[in-house]
């Protein structure tokens, strides 16, 4: 649904892109993940057709980002942390706003049916509610005419997990639209951990990683080798993250294969009582790797 | 809501973990044949898993035979036929682990360890 190559995007002197490579695939829920400052909303706006980019190739719906159309806006749901609504409005207001412009394609059962999920006052100008309400606001205006692909710039940051459960919820009532694709970004990999089919990790202005959780699940493991004595001093240089702790060693093994990995260890340390490796959550993975790219940066600074 | 008690744990693929929680459902009786199930979007909204994920358990429980697709009405629940011995070890394989080790912690012997499988499961009348 998105294909993005090579994207730059400067302001001023200041590189905030510095060549993003990225797929947004149908039918599934791309998280979008990196530190605050990384340059995820400015990667979405560009993709949005909010900024001008610099340099690299932006499809969306198979046009350039450039060209999109009120016919393709039809199939698109953005909403953004940081949304301008007309604030002087209630929410009936601003959907009887919106509605026109979607015209057919705006289903009217299914605003009425988000409308009671979301609890949403009716009196209330939009400047007066809670950041919440004005994230359900703004999701129901953007969800009602069941666009194909919702693209949502940290939608959580800020909100409660009641509100944000909901706010899943009513999302998810599109689930049965064919084909239905979500792009969402945050900087707290809690908030997608189990809503994200694939992720993409954004840092410094590049995507360091971009892969299905399930196969990321499938190859992070926490290896955790017990030794007799203490541990050997060679035992560096496995994993990521090793740490040593009395006579156990551990380490995340990005690279772990149940038939190899195990028994490689048994031959490197013959005398080792006890091998054992577990799975990582999502987060987990992403705290190891955090530490990794400090890591390497701490490297390359040292380098230069 | 889920029709059976279900707790997401980390680690561990979704999936799995429902179509596991699934099968222990119907054992209990918490879930029984001609139940209604979830739908995909149902299933995905009160985990707040990936409508992908939901299919998948959906797909994985249908496989398995024990979910039909009945129209107009929905998923309805079935008792699946047993999978072959060999598999239900497999399944059963992690958690019987987890239980030995337990056991090596406590310094117990295999042979203690039948004693209190047996007294659990043959509770001797007084």
């Amino acid at each position: 649904m998105i294909t993005i190559q090579g994207l730059r995007k400067s302001f001023r002197r200041t590189a905030a892109l510095r060549g993003v490579d990225l797929e947004v695939p149908e039918g599934r829920v791309t998280a979008f993940l990196g530190p605050n400052g990384s340059g995820k909303t400015t990667t979405i706006k560009c993709a949005m057709n909010l900024v001008e980019r610099d340099a690299g190739v932006v499809e969306v719906l198979g046009v350039d980002a450039r060209r999109l159309a009120p016919g393709h806006w039809r199939r698109i749901g953005y909403v953004s942390e940081n949304q301008q609504l007309p604030d002087w409005l209630t929410v009936p207001q601003l959907l009887d706003y919106v509605r026109p412009l979607y015209g057919r394609f705006w289903d009217r059962d299914f605003e009425r049916k988000l409308l009671g999920e979301f609890e949403l006052p009716m009196k209330t100008r939009l400047k007066s509610l809670s950041r919440g309400q004005r994230m359900k606001a703004a999701l129901l205006s953007s969800l009602a005419y069941r666009p194909q692909l919702v693209v949502l710039d940290e939608p959580f940051s800020g909100l409660d997990a009641l509100v944000r459960d909901e706010f899943l919820t009513g999302l998810l009532e599109l689930t049965e639209t064919e084909g239905w694709t979500v792009w969402i970004s945050s900087h707290d990999i809690e908030e997608v951990e189990r809503f994200a089919d694939r992720v993409a990790v954004l840092n410094a202005g590049r995507v360091d990683l971009e892969e299905d959780v399930e196969a990321l699940q499938a190859r992070f493991r926490e290896v955790e080798v017990v030794f007799d004595g203490e541990v050997p001093e060679d035992a560096g240089g496995l994993g990521l993250n090793a740490r040593t702790a009395g006579r156990t060693l551990r380490f995340v093994d990005p690279k772990y294969e149940e038939n190899r990995s195990l028994p490689a260890l048994r031959e490197r340390f013959p005398t080792a009582l006890r091998f054992d490796q577990r799975a990582m959550s999502l987060r987990e993975i992403f705290v190891a790797l955090a530490r990794g790219y400090r890591l390497t940066e701490r490297r390359k600074e040292v380098a230069t | 809501m889920l029709p059976f008690s279900f707790q997401l744990r980390d680690g561990e693929p979704v999936s799995d973990q429902i179509v596991r929680a699934a099968h222990r459902a119907l054992a209990s009786g918490e879930l029984r044949e001609g139940d209604l199930f979830p739908s995909v979007r149902a299933l995905a909204q009160s985990l707040k898993i990936s409508p992908t994920t939901a299919f998948k358990v959906v797909q994985e429980l249908k496989d398995l035979g024990f979910l039909v697709s009945r129209p107009g009405v929905g998923m309805v629940v079935k008792a699946p036929q047993l999978p072959p011995l060999e598999r239900r070890l497999e399944m059963l394989e992690p958690a019987a682990r987890r239980f030995l080790e337990e056991a090596r912690a406590l310094h117990l012997t295999t042979a203690e360890v039948e004693l209190l499988l047996r007294r659990i499961t043959e509770p001797k009348d007084s």
